[in-house]
């Protein structure tokens, strides 16, 4: 739905806060930045925040599933480091572009990364 | 099952009094918003805003919750997706923040200068206090709410579930949300903080899973999977496994329960025009046709062989006549007689007549007359009786006649000669066929074999051959101008010539010219002559051999298909025919992933994200409670509300329950619940707790805000029970 521009009840209206034609930086922080500005640091470590109430890792051995099936995966291809289930998919993995491996990768975080 | 937005404008905000909270449930993917003491939210939308350009104004519009796709004919929405205010569970872009709240209260109805109700809005656990501040901040200054509170969904969901006994007052909420889950602890009704956790991943983690995974699976049909769309596939289609491991198996084993289990989503696809074989009717009809023209033309012919046999008659008349009248003449008027008709002498008139007489024949069909001449002269060896005369016997005349018999004789012998080659090469030819037919026979398979292997070498030779001779040329060789320009390719005897032009040209310029000294040097003009190009002495062998077993192949191998010309002369009538999309290709499978994608909430480890499942969260959970009572652990375990939108996947009760069983001794009492309405019992718990009498002193105005500063915000915390 269309939102009208000037709405009645609202003391400051967007268009004054947010005056059309300027240039404005960014004016907000990612959840990073917000959690960097929060210091828990300078509190007690018992005190609860954001942060510390995550949870952490698993106990348990991460489960190996092959990254194209979803079927349990007892190897993992060396070149292309995807997982795999049997020959079958071995040859589909090594058969894949690149561009694919690495989105497969991207999916469990694994993928190559260049900064 | 997608949930519907409920976005009309409500009319009765002035019914209630400015001591009427209102409540906004401000979850990450959807934005409810309505009146305390009601059952129900007023408003529901996604919380998304786009802002697209009109396409014709360019003016930037504002766009909250799901639109209509009707508005995109007049909005570009290329350049700017629908974007959230969330940053995980916590709000950070404060300017969406404003436009979805706008758009909550303007669909609430509100009117007059401000919104003068308290409002109660929920965050998430822990909320940092930059996101607290900045929402109190938002909601006093631009909109004059009096008064603000702020909570917990979870909290608000299981107070809800307690006050309708499904829950007890000591238990455990378990709440998968949008883009974290979390475990909150209750003990008297209140949230033990201490002991919740939180890990990253949620309904979102699993959409957006399930969504990669069907676009990995099926590149072409990317468009089709929307989010919205795969967000409405997982909620119909996707269910939590009791044992990923096992399920997997059975999977992969296949089956008839897999079958069943395989879900397909039939994109619209049209049958190809499938081509009828032509009827009947229709090949007689074409036959009549082609009947019909072929008569025409043998008509045709036939008019004009009659015609041309008339006109040929009628020449032969008249030279008949002509000569008739030539025997009355006398010798000396011979030439003033002739002048007139064309002709130079009798001879000549003789010779005319019987060029049409054999054209008059050949008009005819008549076979030729020179054939049986030739029987005839073949026995007869007196026909040329003056060759073995010797010269100086002979008159003048003679040896004229002589030497026209010798001429006669010898092209009559060569063509004897040819004849009797063409024959014996027949011969030859007939007992080669006899000899391969022998061979066919004693071992066709063999002989088949060698015959391909045979064809395939000589194709390769007379292909590489012509490749060499054209090298690459466009013309196809038989580039007849000769004008090449620079840059163009030559073939390979062109190329020869151009050589030999330009070193010719170089001796030329030097010192002494001995050029022709040896007779060798002449050699070179041959070389350089056109008519060189085109030596395929080699060639030809080799293309009529091909010819003849590709042939051969063609009669005993119904298989055999000969290779194309690399470059066909004309455009082949046949284009490479494309397969057409069948039934299957339009098809998106949804197997494996329907309780892949749900996986994840168990095992994050999926998606990269290394934290605990839920399952495991309960014992980090437990783990983390203050107090180790284990009478209240138990009273904790045996009273587990689910509630978040994930909590509709169907099996999510019983693998919880069998998870959180491995990880409590053997005999604790457990005893997971769903919540009454995971989606919407956080919304009906804060209406509930709005309108309670005590709710005023649970909130803060502006004063105290600005009095009490961050520090006490941070503090800030509600109480649950009232």
């Amino acid at each position: 739905m269309v939102l009208p521009t000037h709405l009645s009840f609202k003391k400051i209206q967007m268009y004054e806060k947010y005056p059309k034609g300027q240039a404005r930086g960014r004016h907000w922080k990612h959840l990073k930045q917000i959690l960097q500005a929060e210091n828990y640091q300078n509190y007690p470590p018992d005190e609860l925040n954001y942060v510390n109430i995550e949870s952490p890792p698993s106990m348990h051995p991460c489960k190996k599933i092959c990254d194209i099936t979803g079927f349990e995966a007892p190897y993992s291809d060396p070149r292309t480091n995807l997982r795999y289930a049997n020959a079958e998919v071995f040859k589909l993995v090594r058969s894949l572009p690149n561009d694919y491996v690495q989105r497969y990768l991207a999916l469990r975080n694994a993928a190559v990364v260049l900064k | 099952m997608p949930f519907i937005s409920r976005i009309n404008r409500q009319s009765d905000y002035n019914i209630f009094s400015p001591s009427t909270p209102i409540v906004i449930d401000n979850g990450a993917s959807y934005f409810r918003i309505g009146w305390a003491g009601e059952t129900d939210p007023r408003v529901i939308f996604r919380n998304i805003v786009q802002r697209p350009r009109h396409k014709v104004t360019g003016e930037t519009v504002t766009i909250v919750g799901d639109h209509d796709p009707g508005l995109l004919k007049y909005f570009d929405c290329t350049r700017s997706g629908p974007r959230s205010a969330f940053d995980s569970n916590v709000v950070y872009q404060f300017e969406i923040m404003e436009y979805i709240l706008d758009f909550g209260f303007d669909r609430m109805g509100a009117i007059g200068s401000q919104i003068d109700h308290p409002v109660l809005i929920t965050e998430c656990v822990c909320n940092p206090v930059h996101s607290r501040s900045k929402m109190a901040e938002l909601l006093f200054e631009s909109y004059g709410v009096p008064s603000i509170a702020f909570g917990v969904d979870a909290a608000f969901s299981y107070k809800y579930n307690q006050q309708h006994g499904i829950c007890d007052k000591d238990g455990l909420a378990i709440s998968p949300g949008f883009s974290t889950s979390h475990v909150i602890p209750f003990v008297n009704g209140e949230p033990v903080y201490k002991g919740c956790c939180r890990t990253n991943v949620g309904g979102f983690h699993v959409t957006d899973y399930l969504k990669q995974l069907l676009s990995l699976k099926h590149p072409h049909h990317m468009a089709r999977l929307t989010w919205e769309k795969v967000e409405d596939l997982k909620m119909e289609h996707c269910y939590i496994a009791p044992d990923y491991a096992e399920e997997a198996q059975l999977f992969q084993k296949g089956g008839k329960e897999v079958e069943d289990k395989t879900r397909y989503w039939q994109l619209p696809w049209v049958p190809p025009p499938t081509e009828e074989p032509p009827s009947e009717e229709e090949l007689a009809r074409k036959a009549a046709i082609k009947e019909r023209q072929g008569q025409r033309l043998r008509e045709m012919a036939e008019a004009k062989r009659s015609s041309r046999i008339n006109e040929l008659e009628n020449e032969l008349n008249n030279l008949e006549f002509l000569l008739q009248q030539l025997e009355q003449v006398e010798e000396k008027a011979i030439p003033s007689f002739l002048s007139d008709t064309g002709y130079v002498s009798k001879q000549e008139i003789e010779s005319a007549v019987l060029k049409v007489n054999a054209s008059l024949r050949k008009a005819k069909g008549e076979p030729k007359q020179a054939e049986n001449e030739e029987k005839a002269d073949a026995s007869t060896n007196g026909k040329y009786p003056l060759i073995n005369v010797p010269d100086n016997l002979l008159t003048p005349e003679q040896l004229k006649e002589k030497k026209r018999q010798i001429f006669l004789k010898t092209t009559t012998e060569g063509r004897q000669r040819a004849k009797q080659k063409r024959f014996e090469e027949e011969l030859e030819r007939e007992k080669k066929n006899q000899l391969e037919e022998e061979r066919r026979l004693e071992n066709p398979e063999l002989y088949l074999e060698q015959m391909r292997v045979k064809y395939k070498d000589l194709y390769e030779r007379v292909e590489q051959r012509k490749r060499l001779k054209t090298n690459g040329g466009h013309t196809n060789g038989n580039n007849l101008s000769g004008g090449v320009g620079r840059g163009e390719r030559l073939n390979a005897a062109q190329r020869e010539r151009m050589r030999l032009l330009t070193t010719a040209a170089f001796d030329r310029g030097k010192g002494e010219d001995t050029f022709g000294a040896r007779d060798e040097d002449w050699q070179l003009y041959k070389l350089m002559s056109k008519d060189h190009d085109d030596d395929e002495d080699g060639a030809d062998g080799d293309e009529t051999e091909l010819a003849r077993i590709s042939s051969r192949l063609q009669e005993i191998d119904p298989t055999f298909v000969p290779k194309r010309e690399s470059t066909p002369s004309q455009p082949s009538a046949e284009v490479p025919r494309i397969r057409p999309l069948t039934k299957e290709d339009c098809q998106i499978v949804i197997g494996v992933e329907r309780f892949r994608c749900p996986e994840v909430l168990f095992c994050p480890n999926l998606i990269g994200i290394d934290q605990v499942g839920l399952d495991e969260m309960v014992g980090v959970s437990l783990r983390r409670m203050p107090s180790e009572d284990a009478c209240l652990v138990d009273r904790l375990t045996s009273s587990i509300l689910m509630t978040g939108g994930s909590c509709l996947l169907p099996g999510m009760g019983e693998r919880l329950e069998a998870g959180i069983r491995m990880i409590r001794p053997c005999g604790s009492p457990i005893k997971v619940v769903r919540a009454l309405d995971p989606i919407l019992d956080a919304w009906r718990g804060a209406s509930v707790y709005a309108s309670s009498l005590l709710f005023p002193q649970q909130t803060f105005s502006k004063m105290d805000y600005y009095e009490k500063g961050e520090y006490w915000l941070r503090g800030y915390q509600p109480r649950y029970s009232l």
